[in-house]
């Protein structure tokens, strides 16, 4: 029983990461209908900014305080960014067809990637080894760190606060009627360039924080580890069904959760391959995913 | 059979004909190929400084054979496709000789193509495969895993007395090979294995296969993949409260295991061959000293000066033949090349190829967060 309940807590730590990088694929698509390539390579990006903001920082500040000013820092810079991406990359294709966005999107992720590479380094960068105290509890045999909780806790009250300020603000209806109709919302008086900047900044910070949690939760970073975790985490948001928040958040801890059992028991070796053949059992039954609405044809 | 002869007689016109060229140009090539960037970077760009230092103290004093050594660099990331492209990006370029690669994966996707020009090849690859296709043109110049393999079986049930044996291996040629060996040997000897799995190198999150592995209640876990998934395996395995030891083989002796582990290094094993600085021969203090001088940073890892001793050993084969022809400087290593003094030991090749002679040690990460012997060979 222990075992079950430790891969439970490894499987929801790391779906918790999948799940809010996988926010930022699915609202971008929710309101653009545009798989944001690059959505990855920005998660990498703040895990290096958060890097060189904890050395600087690092023995200046109380720990608490300077875990706080690193994802404050982080989030602003990485937010920023986004919306640099979208100006840059996305808004002047927002007329052309949608497959010159998608190459603009992939031209972007290697642009980034490859800065990465040649402003830090093509070297695994690491995370200091006591940013966050290296505590570790015991419950019954299943053990927690405290980076897990911290990982755990935080993604659940950004989730919640995420589904909050998408149903019950303003801002949130503004961003739902946009991705329901955007020539319609534009004639109801909503500012849909405000609405796309808002939801490029959201998406980011979400990311930054999941970006933040690898380099401090696995300490080692790569420059083109944006790859692997964006590759997940946009499955993760097409299993829950893209374009749907909830969805993206179940799809996430579903995949880690997933991941973890089958290693666990069936085989270590064969985890990612099996994880994937669910994957596609779930698209041929859901073809949405599994939170995802059913989209009636235009004829 | 003529067919066959043909071919042959092609290769050894070409091979020729690159030799020639060599000849012509005034200058003798030697190819590197390393990951210069990607995962395995800091041991790529070691061994690239190391060759670069070599050739620069060889051209100081007049060169070799009265020309100068020009060194090309080609990036192989640690990917096999990339290997490939090189070794045809190296030979085109009229190279006799290449170093490299650093991993077994790369070296092995690039041996054909350097075999069929002709051009000698010398890595520190240690899969067991890398010298059974019968190649003239390769050369291992570290210990291969067949005997890192019984040196781990005999450390785990001789000195520690394990009972229950876990092994985890990445997916690479290299990897897994070495934990078969090591799984052969131990049983062999007797030992008994609860659990062999595989893991995706860089996925970062190993806690569901350790979890898994925890229910199995082992005294040790070996693991034979590379130091950048080696540290965090280590590093999750303390998280998760598994008492077992962790025993890395080869390649997870790099400095950033620690780093990545963290105070979780403390009290895991590491096998392999010496450190750089625990060389006894007075050619590995002289050209510590060199790479430290011209680098100002010591080598990556033993690996770089098994790379080293591979260069050296061939610029002195074509001192002795006094000739480029690589089928005489290959012959010349295989049966007449005795002791070579290198920077890792004495040096001789089999007729396969291989390097003969391996002195493998068991250390201890100690509280200092530095190495510690605790068994040896004899």
């Amino acid at each position: 029983m222990e075992i079950f309940f430790q891969q439970l807590v490894n499987g929801l730590t790391i779906g918790s990461i999948y799940a809010l990088v996988a926010l930022g694929y699915t609202m971008v698509y929710g309101v653009l209908k545009l798989i944001n390539f690059a959505h990855g390579d920005l998660v990498a990006l703040s895990a290096y900014i958060g890097l060189v903001i904890i050395m600087q920082l690092m023995g200046a500040l109380s720990p608490t305080i300077l875990i706080i000013a690193t994802f404050i820092i982080t989030i602003i810079i990485t937010a920023i960014g986004g919306v640099v991406l979208e100006r840059a990359a996305y808004k002047p294709l927002r007329k052309a067809p949608r497959l010159s966005a998608v190459v603009s999107a992939l031209g972007a992720s290697m642009i980034i990637e490859n800065g990465i590479m040649l402003i830090w380094g093509p070297m695994p960068r690491i995370f200091p080894a006591s940013v966050v105290p290296n505590t570790n509890y015991n419950i019954h045999g299943v053990y927690i760190s405290l980076m897990q909780v911290l990982v755990l806790i935080i993604s659940f009250i950004l989730m919640v606060a995420l589904y909050l300020f998408v149903n019950r603000t303003k801002l949130g209806t503004a961003m739902r009627a946009c991705a329901i109709d955007q020539d319609a919302a534009r004639l109801m008086g909503i500012n849909v360039d405000k609405v796309i900047v808002t939801t490029f900044v959201i998406g980011s910070a979400l990311g930054a924080v999941g970006g933040l949690f690898i380099g401090m939760y696995y300490r080692g970073i790569y420059f083109n580890m944006g790859w692997i975790y964006g590759l997940n985490a946009f499955v993760a948001a097409i299993i829950g069904g893209i374009g749907n928040i909830p969805g993206a958040m179940l799809g996430g801890m579903l995949l880690g959760i997933f991941n973890a059992f089958i290693a666990g028991y069936v085989s270590s070796s064969w985890s990612l391959a099996l994880t994937y053949v669910l994957l596609i059992v779930i698209m041929i039954f859901r073809p949405t995913g599994i939170l995802g609405e059913r989209v009636a044809e235009k004829v | 059979m003529r067919r066959k002869g043909l071919v042959g007689l092609l290769v050894f016109v070409v091979a020729v004909l690159f030799s020639v060229s060599a000849f012509a140009s005034g200058f003798i090539k030697i190819g590197v190929q390393a990951p210069i960037t990607g995962k395995f970077a800091s041991e790529g760009q070691s061994i690239n400084k190391a060759v670069r230092l070599i050739a620069k103290q060889v051209n100081k004093k007049g060169g070799i054979l009265g020309k100068k050594i020009k060194v090309i660099t080609c990036d192989d990331e640690g990917k096999a496709v990339k290997a490939a492209i090189c070794a045809r990006k190296l030979v085109d370029a009229g190279v006799i000789a290449v170093i490299g690669s650093y991993t077994s994966t790369c070296a092995e996707a690039a041996e054909p193509i350097y075999y069929r020009a002709g051009v000698l090849q010398t890595s520190d690859g240690t899969s067991d495969t890398l010298v059974k296709h019968g190649y003239w043109t390769f050369f291992r110049n570290s210990s291969p895993n067949s005997a890192e393999a019984k040196f781990t079986a005999e450390f785990f049930l001789k000195k520690q007395h394990y009972k229950r044996i876990a092994v985890i291996s990445d997916y690479s040629t290299f990897s897994t090979n070495l934990a078969k060996a090591v799984i052969n040997d131990l049983k062999k000897m007797g030992g008994n294995i609860v659990y062999y799995g595989k893991i995706t190198s860089g996925a970062q999150n190993f806690t569901p296969i350790l979890t898994k592995i925890k229910s199995y209640n082992p005294d040790v876990i070996y693991f034979s993949g590379y130091y950048t998934d080696g540290g965090l395996i280590r590093a999750q395995m303390v998280q998760l409260g598994i008492k077992a030891d962790f025993v890395g083989g080869d390649s997870n002796d790099n400095p950033e295991f620690i780093k990545l582990a963290g105070k979780a290094a403390v009290g895991s094993y590491l096998i392999n061959v010496p450190l750089p600085q625990m060389l006894p021969y007075p050619t590995a203090k002289k050209f510590l000293k060199a790479f430290r001088e011209t680098y100002h940073e010591n080598p990556a890892s033993i690996w770089t000066l098994f790379n080293a001793d591979g260069f050296r050993v061939i610029l002195y084969a074509i001192q002795q033949t006094k000739s480029l022809n690589t089928k005489k400087i290959a012959h010349y290593l295989h049966y007449e090349l005795k002791g070579f003094p290198g920077i890792t030991g004495p040096i001789r090749f089999a007729p396969n190829g291989e390097r003969i002679g391996s002195a493998y040690m068991a250390y201890r990460i100690g509280p200092d967060l530095k190495y510690h012997i605790v068994y040896k060979e004899k």
